[in-house]
């Protein structure tokens, strides 16, 4: 059977495209969209103007934009740092629970330490889980060759059932003892709790600059040094990095273990800027690591527009709770932001391919 | 509503007229959609059938303002969160989606009841699948930014935002159900449903056949580890060699995980499902699909899983939230600590499935009438826990302290708390 | 052999960004001949049958088939219209029978195929135009020579009139050209038509009826094969004429002293398989030698064990006396082994990599401090390498994956040549260039050998090795089967010890 359309790789990829598309998708987005609400009853004007006000306008708006955007700016660069080199690490999520554990752990144990020395080792604690249980990714795929999809997103759900257990199912050093009704995180030592920084009115978190400090740290590292350049033959070729003698299976785990360190930090993040404890369920409940991935695709990878989606998803989730109430169910909502969503991936794939009508040839001359 | 049965009348609503002189309530939903007493109908065997116990107790009667609280060390001022003009816009904010099938829908029927009984004196609104982190404090923030001044919030990880909200706006109101921490203008409520457990666990033991019967909780935390305790105190006062193996399921809310541990106990042998804690049915799901005995949890859902339906705990928030909205409406609206019972109508025993039969029926309807007279006297000894020690010596029985901070699990129960 | 014009391009042209790949290029093929499509790379052949099969669509121009105008939008609508493509790179799938390959695609084809039938069709065609090939097959079974009978019974099973077969003969041994071509013979007979794209002067003289030469994207003269010569062709292609002669040159008196010492290695290939048995060879400072053999006979393994790609499991390679680790690139590149291997596009180079970055793929660790990267240094590099080995490119950064074969294969040299090796192992080198890159690939071997660089050169292509080499040994099964001089060898020798006979 012959579709009418097909899809044609483009040779090149032309410079405009890199903005039109974009703007094109969300613009199909907005039209897409628009016929959902009008097919629900509802003015798509009044849900836009609400969406943009709920996420973006204002300073209240921001801030609970920057607050929700923080922890998937880490995500994301956790999962582009890694689809970089082609290794679909979908283990952001465990990986962040991980780096929320160690950094609650410092920062409980750490009480009456100065600010900055509680916050600097909360970091290196939430890096350093993160990293070494996004490594057990790294280490099977390098030495064993299992793929890592499988494995990163097994080592989700083990991450959900250690977090689970330290909370709920133990008198765990994370768990408060003192918790009443229902078991509970132990909260941080008050110095322990980041900071937020204000600026025309809109609060930003710490961790917000230290996402920002880590995308440029990360595009630094994979456009300027020689481990980025590995990182790109590897990716470009595994054999022409074997015949430069890159080493592979080392840079394999190095990378995957930079991804989780980034989501780890996101965990600190997560305890040390909002929840100022370990949080069993809430943590859960936000799915960051899964969004981040979404995050990465739709900034192609790159980790400054990483930062840049993030903020974007972020308003788009708090709109989508100011948006949603008895006449506009969460369904409506999801289906809403996946649909924006979509087409913004849909988009991604005009930039690498045009489509062309199929036509009939009348004339042949066969045999 | 769907549980609806008609041609009779209801306990809840009349109780609410008693308590707070609400009248003309009549063609009110919320009417419908608790129990039916049998009223001048008896109850026949082999029949769906409500619990004839009529609440007549004032719920404000077991409210408790901060104030009077000794070591809540918070004020209780009056509180005038009423708006100048026009209705009172209150807003929920709930973990849960509103179909949820339990805790979420119970909460969202409570709603529904106090629009109904208010009609436009208030204006509900609500958020669902709102999810415990950095985005309650937006989100409710969001509501009152929207003219919202009484917010309710009812999952426990939402506390803290709470606090921090209540603090920032000391002129809304703010209610919170399954929480502990007070302020101001921050009102706590919940209520006892071991009660209730107990009678259901009655109707459970009744049902077994192998006096092997099997419970699913949520988390091992003291209120769930009552009603585990006192489901299987029930079971064994109909079935004195009754035991139940608890499972730990350590979520609120998996109807796939939930369903998959009751299908694996259902395949164990277990003859008889309870549970507690959990939002979802997918538990009588399960027992549907395999027509062996359930006992539910958070509200009557009898209409839905016909012939395995055996009673369950039944939550009514409006209860509650109807005559707090009213205070609210009239200007005296001061924060403290609710913890409602079978006698004010807060709790009451669903619809009883066709299962029970006549003798137990009668059986949990005397234990219950006294139940509601004095709630908690089930856990009464002689108790002595799965350990063998003795916890409650003959006749003595646990203070409110005790029954709120319970760790143990009673003879019979087949499982344990994790460490601690 | 008709007359009957199957064929009419007029006024083609097609343009890419910043260059123009045909321009007015006019092109008659008659029904029944074999027309020779001749040219450099980056000559606009491959453009031209991209048209004609519909991949591209000519931005100027017509294309007439058998008198009537068409305009394709797929290979598909090339195909309907009798025009099907035998590629260089076989489109098999490797676990399916030759059968299910055959009517794989076909738009007809039912959920279950006829397996009886269509094999039977398949024995017919491959008979008639004696393509053996057994059609239940498995294509990993099969020899390089048969999957191109597969894809060439494809083109014919879905009834092409006009055949293209883009460079048929670069995998191919001299004994399966010679068969190829009574096939196109055969076809030919029957009135259908081949266009044979090659850069083979003798191959084109052996097979075609008409040559069409194009260069810099234009037709430069159709002639009759008959009265033309290898000379003509070579020099209507390259714009000057070419000597095809045994290099002379003098073989240093150092040449004794030995460079590469490979003792006694064996390896296994990527499925595991035995790929080198004891292998033991030494190549002298300023001394080429030449590995001839069939393809797949542990040439390519060879290569990749002593550029430290591949583990060897036991042996040992040594560099002026210095051990090389056996499967670590990087100690083979710290002796001074260069490497151009045979698959230049993605283990050679990493493609999508700019002409910079492939220049610094083996040297970028010495531009760096404290791990960052010397841009500065990179660039002045590619500059300076562009320059001096004429590397064509719109700049150093573009990704190489765009530019000619032969500049591809410069990039390569320049960066290997450029690193002052010891020793050069060289991997079909020339495979796949046009005349011109073959003459500046073969200068470049012959002055590294003049500067004391020890080379290896692996080729299928006898005629280079035997011009190029000082000693020649033949690979059979992995092993060395054979060693003669070059000087003065015996082709018929060499030919049958590849082959495999004892002598």
């Amino acid at each position: 059977m012959k579709s009418p359309i097909r899809l044609e790789r483009r040779l090149e990829q032309p410079k405009w495209l890199n903005w039109a598309i974009p703007l094109i998708s969300l613009v199909a987005a907005l039209i897409l969209g628009a016929i959902v609400l009008l097919a629900t009853g509802k003015n798509p004007w009044d849900v836009y103007f609400r969406i943009f006000e709920r996420g973006f306008a204002g300073t209240r708006a921001l801030s609970g934009s920057l607050k929700t955007a923080t922890p998937l700016a880490f995500t994301g660069l956790c999962a582009a740092v890694a689809f970089r080199m082609g290794l679909i690490n979908i283990g952001g999520e465990g990986q962040l629970y991980m780096g929320a554990v160690g950094a609650a752990g410092v920062g409980i144990a750490l009480d009456g330490q100065p600010t900055g020395v509680v916050v600097v080792a909360m970091c290196l604690a939430g890096m350093l889980c993160g990293a070494l249980y996004a490594a057990i990714v790294g280490v099977l795929r390098a030495k064993f060759n299992t793929n890592e999809i499988i494995t990163s997103l097994m080592l989700n759900y083990i991450a959900s059932i250690f977090l689970s257990y330290l909370i709920y199912n133990s008198t765990s050093y994370w768990r408060d003892p003192v918790s009443k009704n229902f078991p509970a995180g132990k909260p941080i030592a008050d110095r322990a709790e980041w900071n937020f920084f204000e600026f025309a009115g809109i609060k930003i978190p710490l961790a917000f600059f230290i996402a920002i400090i880590a995308a440029v740290a990360v595009s630094v590292l994979y456009k300027r040094t020689r481990f980025g350049f590995e990182v790109g033959v590897i990716a470009d070729s595994p054999k022409a990095a074997r015949y430069a003698g890159i080493r592979t299976s080392s840079t394999i785990i190095l990378v995957l273990a930079l991804s989780g360190a980034l989501a780890g930090l996101g965990g600190a993040a997560d305890v040390g800027n909002f929840r100022q404890l370990l949080d069993g369920k809430g943590l859960q409940m936000s799915g960051y690591g899964y969004t981040g991935i979404v995050v990465a695709a739709l900034a192609r990878l790159n980790p400054i527009t990483t930062v840049v989606v993030a903020v974007l998803i972020g308003g788009l989730t708090n709109a989508g709770f100011a948006l949603q109430g008895p006449d506009f169910p969460s369904g409506l909502v999801g289906t809403l932001q996946g649909l924006i969503l979509f087409t913004a991936v849909a988009g991604e794939i005009l930039i690498k391919y045009r489509i062309k009508a199929n036509r009939r040839v009348t004339t042949a001359v066969a045999a | 509503m769907k549980r609806m049965t008609k041609g009779k009348f209801v306990p809840v609503l009349l109780t609410a007229a008693l308590g707070f002189g609400l009248v003309a309530c009549g063609g009110d939903d919320s009417s419908t959609s608790t129990e039916a007493p049998a009223g001048s109908e008896a109850p026949e065997g082999s029949e769906a059938r409500a619990s004839a116990y009529m609440a007549t107790g004032d719920p404000m009667d077991n409210f408790t303002p901060w104030a009077d609280i000794p070591d809540s060390g918070t004020e209780s001022p009056v509180v005038d969160c009423a708006p100048e003009e026009g209705p009172l816009k209150a807003a929920w904010v709930y973990v849960g989606p509103t179909n949820d099938g339990g805790w979420t829908q119970t909460h969202d029927e409570g709603r529904l009841a106090v629009q109904e009984a208010l009609g436009d004196a208030v204006e509900t609104t609500y958020k669902e699948n709102v999810p415990e982190g950095p985005q309650v404090v937006q989100t409710v923030e969001d509501l009152i930014a929207d003219g919202n001044t009484v917010i309710f919030g009812t999952s426990f990880g939402f506390q803290d935002a709470f606090v921090e909200v209540a603090a920032a706006h000391p002129d809304v109101c703010f209610e919170f159900a399954t929480g502990y921490l007070s302020a101001p203008n921050l009102s706590q409520f919940y209520g006892g449903a071991e009660d209730t457990d107990y009678l259901a666990g009655m109707a459970a033991g009744a049902a077994s056949a192998t006096g092997k019967l099997a419970y699913l909780a949520s988390f091992p935390i003291p209120e769930v580890v009552r009603g585990v305790n006192a489901w299987t105190l029930g079971a064994q006062s109909v079935n004195p060699d009754a035991t139940v193996k608890v499972v730990w399921l350590n979520t609120w809310f998996n109807p796939a995980e939930e369903r998959k541990a009751a299908e694996a106990l259902i395949a164990e042998g277990y003859d008889v499902l309870g549970m507690k804690g959990i939002d979802s049915p997918s538990t009588g799901d399960a027992a549907l699909a395999a027509g062996i005995p359930w006992a539910g949890y958070n509200r009557d859902n009898s209409a839905n899983y016909g012939d395995v339906w055996l009673t369950a705990t039944s939550y009514h928030w409006e209860a509650y939230l109807i005559p707090r909205l009213q205070q609210i409406l009239d200007g005296t609206w001061t924060a403290g600590n609710y913890y409602g019972n079978l006698s004010d109508g807060f709790l009451t025993l669903a619809t009883y499935g066709s299962l029970v039969s006549d003798e137990t029926y009668a059986t949990i309807e005397a234990r219950l009438v006294e139940l509601a007279a004095a709630p908690g006297s089930e856990f009464t000894g002689p108790i002595t826990d799965n350990q063998g020690n003795e916890v409650l010596a003959d006749g003595v029985a646990h203070t409110f302290g005790e029954l709120m901070s319970m760790s143990y699990l009673v003879a019979g129960v087949d499982g344990e708390i994790p460490a601690s | 052999m008709g007359l009957e014009t199957a064929i009419k391009m007029t006024g083609i042209v097609k343009k890419f960004p910043g260059v123009i790949a045909n321009d007015h290029v006019n092109l008659d093929i008659n029904f029944g001949e074999v027309h020779a499509l001749l040219g450099e790379n980056g000559a606009g052949k491959s453009t031209l049958s991209n048209i004609l099969t519909g991949l591209y669509r000519p931005d100027d121009g017509s294309v007439e088939i058998a008198g009537t105008k068409v305009e394709f939008n797929s290979p598909r609508d090339a195909l309907n219209a009798g025009i099907g493509m035998v590629h260089q790179h076989f489109r098999l799938v490797s676990t399916f029978t030759v059968a299910e390959n055959v009517v794989l695609g076909e738009s007809d084809s039912s959920l279950f195929m006829d397996q009886k039938a269509v094999a039977a069709r398949v024995k017919e065609l491959s008979d008639r135009y004696g393509l053996a090939v057994d059609p239940s097959a498995r294509i990993w079974q099969l020899s390089v020579g048969e999957q191109q009978r597969v894809e060439i019974l494809k083109v014919l099973y879905r009834g092409a009139r006009v055949l293209i077969l883009d460079e048929p003969t670069a995998v191919l041994t001299p004994i399966e050209t010679t068969e190829l071509f009574k096939t196109l013979r055969a076809m030919v007979a029957e009135g259908r038509t081949v266009i044979f794209i090659s850069h083979k002067l003798d191959e084109v003289m052996a097979v075609s009826d008409r040559v069409t030469v194009l260069r810099g994207g234009r037709n430069v003269g159709t002639v009759n094969t008959r009265e033309s010569s290898t000379r003509d062709l070579a020099s209507l292609m390259v714009g000057r004429s070419v000597e095809f002669t045994r290099v002379q040159r003098e073989v240093p008196a150092e040449a004794r002293s030995i460079i590469l010492n490979v003792t006694d290695i064996s390896a296994r290939d990527d499925r595991g398989g035995i790929a080198l048995q004891s292998v033991s060879l030494t190549v002298g400072r300023g001394e080429i030698v030449g590995i001839a053999g069939v393809a797949g006979n542990g040439q390519r393994e060879l290569a990749e064990v002593i550029s430290g790609m591949r583990a060897m499991t036991s042996g040992s390679i040594s560099v002026q006396g210095e051990k090389v680790q056996s499967g670590k690139a990087r100690s083979a590149i710290a002796k001074g082994i260069a490497h151009v291997p045979e698959d230049r596009l993605h283990t050679g180079l990493a493609s999508s990599h700019s002409v910079e970055d492939n220049l610094a793929l083996k040297n970028y660790r010495t531009m760096s401090r404290f791990r960052i990267l010397k841009r500065k240094s990179i660039r002045a590099q590619s500059t300076d390498l562009i320059e001096r080995y004429d590397i064509k490119t719109p700049g150093s950064q573009t990704p190489v994956r765009l530019l000619s074969g032969g500049n591809v294969q410069k990039v390569l040299l320049a960066r290997e040549f450029s690193a002052l090796p010891k020793v050069l192992i060289a991997a079909s080198p020339t495979r796949g260039l046009d005349v011109g890159a073959i003459e500046t690939v073969r200068e470049r071997l012959v002055q590294a050998a003049d500067n004391g660089v020890g080379v290896l050169l692996i080729s299928e292509d006898l005629d280079e090795i035997m011009s190029l080499a000082d000693r020649i040994l033949v690979m059979y099964e992995g092993r060395i089967v054979d060693e003669v001089p070059a000087e003065g060898a015996d082709r018929e020798r060499i030919g049958l010890t590849m082959g495999g006979i004892k002598l």
